[in-house]
Protein backbone atom coordinates (compact mmCIF):
# COMPACT_ATOMS: atom_id res chain seq x y z
CA UNK A 1 0.00 0.00 0.00
CA UNK A 2 1.44 3.59 -1.21
CA UNK A 3 2.16 5.79 1.91
CA UNK A 4 0.35 9.48 2.51
CA UNK A 5 4.03 11.26 1.04
CA UNK A 6 3.50 8.60 -2.16
CA UNK A 7 -0.22 9.59 -2.70
CA UNK A 8 0.82 13.52 -2.11
CA UNK A 9 3.36 13.59 -4.62
CA UNK A 10 0.86 11.95 -7.03
CA UNK A 11 -1.49 13.91 -6.70
CA UNK A 12 1.12 16.84 -6.49
CA UNK A 13 1.97 15.52 -10.72
CA UNK A 14 -1.61 15.74 -11.43
CA UNK A 15 -3.02 12.46 -10.48
CA UNK A 16 -6.77 13.15 -9.44
CA UNK A 17 -7.25 9.29 -8.87
CA UNK A 18 -4.38 9.79 -5.82
CA UNK A 19 -6.41 12.04 -4.20
CA UNK A 20 -9.63 10.05 -4.31
CA UNK A 21 -7.75 7.96 -2.70
CA UNK A 22 -6.69 10.80 0.32
CA UNK A 23 -9.98 11.21 0.57
CA UNK A 24 -11.02 7.62 1.25
CA UNK A 25 -8.44 6.70 3.69
CA UNK A 26 -8.83 9.73 5.96
CA UNK A 27 -12.73 11.43 5.03
CA UNK A 28 -13.67 9.62 7.88
CA UNK A 29 -11.40 10.87 10.70
CA UNK A 30 -11.94 14.22 9.67
CA UNK A 31 -15.54 13.79 9.95
CA UNK A 32 -14.88 12.25 13.32
CA UNK A 33 -12.70 15.10 14.42
CA UNK A 34 -14.72 18.09 13.26
CA UNK A 35 -18.08 16.80 14.78
CA UNK A 36 -16.12 16.12 18.04
CA UNK A 37 -15.70 19.77 17.95
CA UNK A 38 -19.34 21.05 16.63
CA UNK A 39 -21.12 18.09 18.58
CA UNK A 40 -23.89 16.27 18.47
CA UNK A 41 -26.44 19.27 17.29
CA UNK A 42 -24.40 20.58 14.19
CA UNK A 43 -23.97 16.86 12.50
CA UNK A 44 -24.64 18.17 9.11
CA UNK A 45 -22.16 21.12 9.41
CA UNK A 46 -19.27 18.59 9.76
CA UNK A 47 -20.15 16.90 7.01
CA UNK A 48 -19.79 20.35 5.06
CA UNK A 49 -16.73 21.03 7.51
CA UNK A 50 -15.19 17.93 5.75
CA UNK A 51 -16.07 19.30 2.48
CA UNK A 52 -14.55 22.28 2.71
CA UNK A 53 -11.29 20.49 4.18
CA UNK A 54 -10.82 18.40 1.18
CA UNK A 55 -11.04 21.22 -1.17
CA UNK A 56 -8.97 22.88 0.89
CA UNK A 57 -6.66 20.51 0.75
CA UNK A 58 -6.71 20.04 -2.90
CA UNK A 59 -6.51 23.82 -3.52
CA UNK A 60 -3.02 24.01 -1.33
CA UNK A 61 -1.46 20.58 -1.97
CA UNK A 62 0.72 21.63 -4.44
CA UNK A 63 2.63 23.86 -1.85
CA UNK A 64 2.37 20.96 0.97
CA UNK A 65 6.21 20.47 1.32
CA UNK A 66 6.14 17.15 3.59
CA UNK A 67 7.81 19.09 6.79
CA UNK A 68 4.31 17.98 8.47
CA UNK A 69 2.77 14.16 8.15
CA UNK A 70 0.09 14.59 6.29
CA UNK A 71 -2.98 13.63 8.01
CA UNK A 72 -1.08 16.13 10.85
CA UNK A 73 -1.57 18.75 8.44
CA UNK A 74 -4.98 18.19 7.44
CA UNK A 75 -6.48 17.25 11.33
CA UNK A 76 -4.69 20.82 11.75
CA UNK A 77 -6.92 21.99 9.01
CA UNK A 78 -9.87 20.62 10.26
CA UNK A 79 -9.87 21.70 13.87
CA UNK A 80 -9.64 25.42 12.89
CA UNK A 81 -11.92 25.12 10.14
CA UNK A 82 -14.43 23.65 12.26
CA UNK A 83 -13.70 25.86 15.33
CA UNK A 84 -14.27 28.73 13.12
CA UNK A 85 -17.47 27.40 11.62
CA UNK A 86 -18.39 26.72 15.65
CA UNK A 87 -17.87 30.28 16.54
CA UNK A 88 -20.43 31.53 13.51
CA UNK A 89 -23.13 28.66 14.55
CA UNK A 90 -22.65 29.87 17.71
CA UNK A 91 -26.11 31.50 18.04
CA UNK A 92 -28.15 29.59 15.07
CA UNK A 93 -30.30 27.03 16.63
CA UNK A 94 -29.29 23.65 16.76
CA UNK A 95 -30.69 20.92 14.41
CA UNK A 96 -30.84 18.60 17.44
CA UNK A 97 -30.51 19.13 20.99
CA UNK A 98 -27.18 17.97 22.16
CA UNK A 99 -29.04 16.51 25.53
CA UNK A 100 -30.43 13.35 23.33
CA UNK A 101 -26.98 12.48 22.98
CA UNK A 102 -26.70 12.18 27.07
CA UNK A 103 -29.55 10.02 26.55
CA UNK A 104 -30.57 8.61 29.80
CA UNK A 105 -29.64 4.88 30.66
CA UNK A 106 -33.21 3.26 30.15
CA UNK A 107 -34.28 0.64 33.28
CA UNK A 108 -33.82 3.44 35.50
CA UNK A 109 -36.63 3.53 38.28
CA UNK A 110 -39.39 5.77 38.44
CA UNK A 111 -40.61 8.79 36.79
CA UNK A 112 -38.72 11.03 39.24
CA UNK A 113 -35.50 8.88 39.19
CA UNK A 114 -35.66 9.70 35.30
CA UNK A 115 -36.32 13.15 35.83
CA UNK A 116 -33.51 13.76 37.99
CA UNK A 117 -31.18 11.93 35.25
CA UNK A 118 -32.28 13.51 32.66
CA UNK A 119 -31.46 16.92 34.23
CA UNK A 120 -28.58 16.11 35.42
CA UNK A 121 -27.80 15.12 31.98
CA UNK A 122 -28.59 18.28 30.82
CA UNK A 123 -26.52 20.43 33.29
CA UNK A 124 -23.98 17.82 32.39
CA UNK A 125 -23.60 18.59 28.44
CA UNK A 126 -24.32 22.70 29.48
CA UNK A 127 -20.98 22.54 31.69
CA UNK A 128 -19.32 20.40 28.38
CA UNK A 129 -20.16 23.31 26.65
CA UNK A 130 -18.38 25.74 28.77
CA UNK A 131 -14.67 23.91 28.45
CA UNK A 132 -12.03 24.80 26.56
CA UNK A 133 -12.48 23.65 22.51
CA UNK A 134 -9.79 20.72 23.07
CA UNK A 135 -11.44 19.57 26.29
CA UNK A 136 -14.76 19.29 24.50
CA UNK A 137 -13.23 17.53 21.54
CA UNK A 138 -11.65 15.11 23.59
CA UNK A 139 -14.19 14.29 25.81
CA UNK A 140 -16.92 13.54 23.11
CA UNK A 141 -14.07 11.80 20.75
CA UNK A 142 -13.29 9.40 24.28
CA UNK A 143 -16.88 8.79 25.88
CA UNK A 144 -19.09 9.57 22.43
CA UNK A 145 -17.02 8.44 19.31
CA UNK A 146 -15.32 5.42 21.34
CA UNK A 147 -11.63 6.75 20.07
CA UNK A 148 -8.65 5.16 22.00
CA UNK A 149 -6.33 7.75 23.77
CA UNK A 150 -4.19 7.48 20.76
CA UNK A 151 -6.73 8.80 18.19
CA UNK A 152 -7.61 11.55 20.59
CA UNK A 153 -4.34 12.43 20.50
CA UNK A 154 -3.73 12.00 17.06
CA UNK A 155 -6.83 13.91 15.92
CA UNK A 156 -5.53 17.10 18.42
CA UNK A 157 -2.22 16.24 16.88
CA UNK A 158 -0.78 16.65 20.39
CA UNK A 159 1.56 13.95 22.30
CA UNK A 160 -0.88 10.94 24.46
CA UNK A 161 0.11 12.11 27.94
CA UNK A 162 -1.13 15.57 26.90
CA UNK A 163 -4.64 13.56 25.89
CA UNK A 164 -4.30 12.27 28.90
CA UNK A 165 -3.55 14.72 31.18
CA UNK A 166 -6.94 16.88 28.64
CA UNK A 167 -9.13 14.16 29.85
CA UNK A 168 -8.02 14.53 33.43
CA UNK A 169 -8.53 17.67 33.50
CA UNK A 170 -12.00 17.85 31.84
CA UNK A 171 -12.97 15.40 33.93
CA UNK A 172 -11.93 17.20 36.69
CA UNK A 173 -13.41 20.70 36.13
CA UNK A 174 -16.79 18.59 35.00
CA UNK A 175 -17.11 17.15 38.67
CA UNK A 176 -16.68 20.67 40.08
CA UNK A 177 -18.64 22.67 37.64
CA UNK A 178 -21.65 19.59 38.78
CA UNK A 179 -20.94 19.96 42.41
CA UNK A 180 -21.53 23.91 42.14
CA UNK A 181 -24.70 22.94 41.02
CA UNK A 182 -25.95 20.52 43.28
CA UNK A 183 -25.12 17.57 41.31
CA UNK A 184 -23.67 14.01 42.48
CA UNK A 185 -21.46 12.57 39.66
CA UNK A 186 -22.33 8.99 41.78
CA UNK B 1 -8.58 3.62 29.46
CA UNK B 2 -6.83 6.56 30.42
CA UNK B 3 -5.08 6.34 33.85
CA UNK B 4 -7.42 8.00 36.46
CA UNK B 5 -7.97 9.14 40.25
CA UNK B 6 -10.34 7.21 42.00
CA UNK B 7 -12.18 10.19 42.94
CA UNK B 8 -12.75 10.50 38.87
CA UNK B 9 -14.02 7.27 38.21
CA UNK B 10 -18.14 8.66 39.50
CA UNK B 11 -17.59 11.38 36.68
CA UNK B 12 -16.07 8.96 34.26
CA UNK B 13 -19.12 6.69 35.01
CA UNK B 14 -21.28 9.28 34.80
CA UNK B 15 -19.71 10.33 31.04
CA UNK B 16 -19.79 6.92 29.93
CA UNK B 17 -23.17 6.08 30.66
CA UNK B 18 -24.50 9.68 29.44
CA UNK B 19 -22.35 10.28 26.31
CA UNK B 20 -24.52 7.23 24.17
CA UNK B 21 -26.01 9.09 21.37
CA UNK B 22 -26.11 7.54 17.89
CA UNK B 23 -22.32 8.29 16.53
CA UNK B 24 -23.16 9.89 12.88
CA UNK B 25 -20.63 8.90 9.93
CA UNK B 26 -20.68 10.11 6.70
CA UNK B 27 -22.78 9.37 4.03
CA UNK B 28 -21.33 6.21 2.00
CA UNK B 29 -21.43 8.73 -1.21
CA UNK B 30 -19.81 11.69 0.19
CA UNK B 31 -16.42 10.52 -1.85
CA UNK B 32 -18.08 10.64 -5.39
CA UNK B 33 -20.11 13.73 -4.34
CA UNK B 34 -16.60 15.47 -3.36
CA UNK B 35 -14.55 14.36 -6.72
CA UNK B 36 -17.22 15.27 -8.41
CA UNK B 37 -17.71 18.89 -6.96
CA UNK B 38 -13.61 19.08 -7.32
CA UNK B 39 -13.90 18.17 -10.80
CA UNK B 40 -16.54 20.27 -11.56
CA UNK B 41 -14.99 23.58 -9.31
CA UNK B 42 -11.66 23.22 -10.52
CA UNK B 43 -11.85 22.45 -14.14
CA UNK B 44 -13.27 25.06 -16.00
CA UNK B 45 -11.40 27.92 -14.24
CA UNK B 46 -8.10 26.01 -14.90
CA UNK B 47 -8.36 26.17 -18.21
CA UNK B 48 -9.95 29.85 -18.20
CA UNK B 49 -6.45 30.80 -16.18
CA UNK B 50 -4.62 28.44 -18.66
CA UNK B 51 -5.74 30.61 -21.89
CA UNK B 52 -5.42 34.00 -19.79
CA UNK B 53 -1.89 33.47 -19.27
CA UNK B 54 -1.01 32.22 -22.63
CA UNK B 55 -2.50 35.32 -24.00
CA UNK B 56 -0.90 37.47 -21.80
CA UNK B 57 2.43 35.84 -22.59
CA UNK B 58 2.64 35.78 -26.21
CA UNK B 59 1.04 38.87 -26.11
CA UNK B 60 3.92 40.19 -24.34
CA UNK B 61 6.60 38.07 -26.24
CA UNK B 62 5.33 39.99 -29.38
CA UNK B 63 5.17 43.38 -28.14
CA UNK B 64 8.67 43.16 -26.53
CA UNK B 65 10.81 41.35 -29.38
CA UNK B 66 9.03 44.16 -32.16
CA UNK B 67 10.28 47.11 -29.66
CA UNK B 68 13.72 45.14 -28.85
CA UNK B 69 14.29 44.63 -32.78
CA UNK B 70 13.22 48.46 -33.07
CA UNK B 71 15.64 49.49 -30.89
CA UNK B 72 18.39 47.83 -33.23
CA UNK B 73 19.10 44.45 -31.57
CA UNK B 74 19.05 41.69 -33.97
CA UNK B 75 16.63 38.56 -33.64
CA UNK B 76 19.11 35.80 -32.12
CA UNK B 77 19.77 38.25 -29.22
CA UNK B 78 16.31 39.26 -28.78
CA UNK B 79 15.58 35.44 -28.60
CA UNK B 80 18.23 34.99 -26.38
CA UNK B 81 16.59 37.13 -23.50
CA UNK B 82 13.62 36.12 -23.95
CA UNK B 83 14.17 32.24 -24.26
CA UNK B 84 16.55 32.63 -21.49
CA UNK B 85 14.91 33.64 -18.57
CA UNK B 86 12.44 30.89 -19.35
CA UNK B 87 14.74 28.36 -19.52
CA UNK B 88 16.20 28.81 -16.22
CA UNK B 89 13.09 28.62 -14.59
CA UNK B 90 11.63 25.75 -15.86
CA UNK B 91 15.30 24.77 -14.74
CA UNK B 92 14.78 25.95 -11.44
CA UNK B 93 11.54 24.46 -11.18
CA UNK B 94 12.69 21.11 -12.40
CA UNK B 95 15.47 21.18 -10.06
CA UNK B 96 13.40 21.74 -6.62
CA UNK B 97 10.76 19.01 -7.81
CA UNK B 98 13.81 16.58 -8.09
CA UNK B 99 15.26 17.85 -4.80
CA UNK B 100 11.28 17.30 -3.01
CA UNK B 101 11.09 14.12 -4.56
CA UNK B 102 15.03 12.80 -3.23
CA UNK B 103 14.22 14.30 -0.06
CA UNK B 104 10.81 12.62 0.27
CA UNK B 105 12.55 8.98 -0.43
Amino acid sequence: MESDSQLVARVQSGDQQAFAELVRRHSARVFRLAVSILGQEFVPEAEDVTQEVFLKVHHAIASFRGEAEFCSWIYRITFNQAVNLKERVRFRSPHEDETVLYSAASGEPGPDRQAETAQRDRALAECIRTLPEVYQSALRLYYWLGAGVGEVAELLGIPENTAKSYLHRARQLLQGMLKERGYSCD
Amino acid sequence: MTEMEPREVGIDNLLRRSMTGAVPSLPTDFDQRLMRELSRGSQPLDRYRRILLAGYGVTSVVTSSVVMHGQGLNWGAISGMIVGPLALVAAARWAWRAAERNSRT
